[in-house]
């Protein structure tokens, strides 16, 4: 499981966010003293740090910059000073991402995902095996029992975020905003298309029923 | 100054210099001076007294007349006193000491104000970027706890969030200059991130959005513009039609000195005769007063200023019951005029 340290002085915020990564599926780990930050960033030694940039006695900027001269570790500055200097300065210190406060969270979870992904890149599959058939993340296709269909970018993105979310109830809002998120502006009615059409796929397969709706809640994909 | 002003100011002592005169030559008559001296006596008086008349003449005429240009040229009118020359007569030194002591306390006053803005706009930034601590704290609190009580308070507080940017961007407007950034940017880019930008709101009223013929490139600044697009697709779906789902249709044109964003919506449009005034600060007409629109008048005159100092020309069109058709015209080149 991946660490995950918050460096952040609002103590609302930060006990919420280790709330949040520990119920996505990471070790999260938060400072509450600021005296030694460096120091014990470097002893805790993460996977990924958020840093906050106005912190007591400190300087996010600062802490960043020492930070990168001796570890390679994923570096997220999250802040509430949204001018594009700050920008500037903390990616020439080695940051990874700048995410302005107050932030979208699936946006601070997806490069997460992506900056953990490409650090460890070892562990990095191009195939996700679902049990019931594997989804082929390079080329988008689905596969079962060497027979292969293709996806269309919707039916892949909805399939790819349903299997992460398997087992629980994703709303259609939910599937709406996580395709938005990556720039298929789709309505309603397309979304109902979609399901429809990533149904039959997965019935030529011959797994029938495995995305169940329910009603005025969404969906849900069976299985685990 | 012309001479008749300059004859009029003195009128008084050429009154009294004749009456002097009309005295000595009565004077003068039971005395058995000679006819010369008592035409000389008289003549030498007046021309000593013309030609010092006709000197102070020409020396006011030729200071105050060029005082009087180097005025109407000026541009800032209050730094006259540093640019004309040092008279050589009293009354000129006066004016112009006085001027200068003038323009220094008038200055002095001006700064006092200037330093109170500049002060209350840092205070207002300041304020903003701590209001979005507690912002995000909430964000986060919701997202833990999700369900239909906190889906309703996280659509209120994505308002909350719409009306702290649109205060910083409105503080900010003063000093575009200072925070701007001018980079080629693709259409596309800021179009999609204005939307993503909105999504939770436009997903939740069901809003269709068209994207098409957007692959071009404009020199702007990627932050206010994707503020400004901002802005008009949060008036679209606040003046959506109730009965039908909203549609927004946005695509760029390229002509031969611009490009040109439509941003198009079937939403309830403006009143005709309303549509010159709705960049106005404060304008709220006929849609503003529909009970449950809380307009304020800010959002589009923000936008047109910004528009302004970001060289951007923005048009409104708008059929009452069709719809409203926004343009944002971007010149070419990368030359954009700050001021």
């Amino acid at each position: 499981m991946h660490k995950i340290l918050i460096v952040e002085d609002d103590k609302k915020l930060r006990g919420e966010l280790e709330i949040f990564l520990n119920n996505n599926g990471y070790e999260a780990e938060s400072l509450t003293k600021f005296d030694n930050t460096i120091n014990e960033i470097l002893s805790i030694n993460p996977s990924l740090v958020l840093l906050d940039i106005n912190l007591p006695n400190v300087d996010g900027e600062y802490i960043c910059k020492e930070v990168r001269k001796q570890s390679s570790i994923g570096i997220i500055i999250v802040t509430s000073r949204d001018n594009e200097l700050d920008e500037l300065v903390s990616i020439n210190y080695g940051a990874d991402h700048y995410i302005t406060k107050p932030f979208n969270i699936h946006i601070l979870l997806a490069k997460i995902n992506s900056l953990l992904r490409r650090t460890n890149s070892n562990i990095v599959k191009d195939k996700i095996d679902a049990k019931d058939f594997i989804l082929n993340i390079s080329n988008s296709t689905i596969i079962k029992n060497d027979k292969v269909i293709e996806l269309t970018k919707n039916e892949y993105k909805v399939l790819r975020y349903l299997l992460e979310n398997r087992g629980k109830i994703i709303s259609r809002e939910e599937i709406m905003d996580c395709l938005w998120e990556s720039e298929s502006f789709i309505d309603d009615n397309t979304l109902s298309v979609n399901i429809t059409r990533l149904r039959n796929k997965l019935e030529e397969l011959g797994i029938k029923e495995i995305i169940e709706t329910r009603r005025g809640q969404g969906y849900m994909l069976k299985g685990e | 100054m012309n001479g008749r002003s300059f004859f009029h100011d003195k009128i008084i002592g050429i009154l009294l210099m004749i009456f002097v005169l009309v005295t000595i030559e009565i004077f003068l008559i039971p005395y058995q001076y000679g006819i010369f001296i008592k035409i000389y006596i008289p003549i030498s008086i007046l021309l000593f007294y013309i030609v010092t008349l006709t000197i102070e003449y020409f020396t006011k005429k030729q200071y105050y007349n060029n005082f009087e240009d180097t005025l109407n040229e000026l541009e800032d009118k209050y730094l006259i006193s540093e640019i004309v020359k040092e008279p050589d007569f009293t009354e000129g030194k006066i004016l112009r000491d006085s001027l200068e002591k003038i323009n220094k306390s008038m200055i002095e006053n001006v700064n006092q104000y200037k330093y109170t803005q500049e002060d209350y706009k840092d205070y207002i930034e300041l304020w903003i970027h701590e209001i979005k601590i507690p912002i995000t704290a909430s964000k986060m609190i919701i997202e833990n706890n999700k369900n239909e009580v906190t889906k309703s308070i996280n659509e209120e507080l994505n308002k909350v969030e719409n009306y702290v940017e649109q205060a910083l961007y409105y503080a900010r407007s003063n000093t575009v200059e200072k925070d701007y950034y001018v980079k080629k940017v693709r259409l596309k880019d800021i179009v999609n991130e204005s939307v993503k930008k909105n999504r939770s709101i436009l997903i939740n009223e069901k809003v269709s959005i068209n994207i098409h013929d957007i692959e071009l490139e404009v020199n702007t600044d990627n932050k206010w513009i994707v503020f400004i697009l901002s802005q008009i697709i949060q008036n679209s779906i606040k003046y959506k039609k109730q009965a039908i789902n909203l549609e927004i249709e946005m695509y760029g044109k390229a002509c031969k000195e611009n490009v040109i964003l439509y941003i198009k919506d079937n939403g309830i449009g403006i009143k005709k005769g309303e549509i010159t005034r709705v960049f106005e600060k404060g304008f709220t007409g006929t849609n503003g007063r529909i009970i449950g629109k809380k307009s304020t008048g800010i959002g589009l005159y923000l936008c047109k200023n910004l528009c302004n100092k970001l060289g951007i020309a923005i048009e409104l069109n708008s059929q009452q019951d069709e719809g409203t058709e926004i343009r944002l015209v971007f010149p070419k080149g990368s030359f954009i005029n700050l001021n």
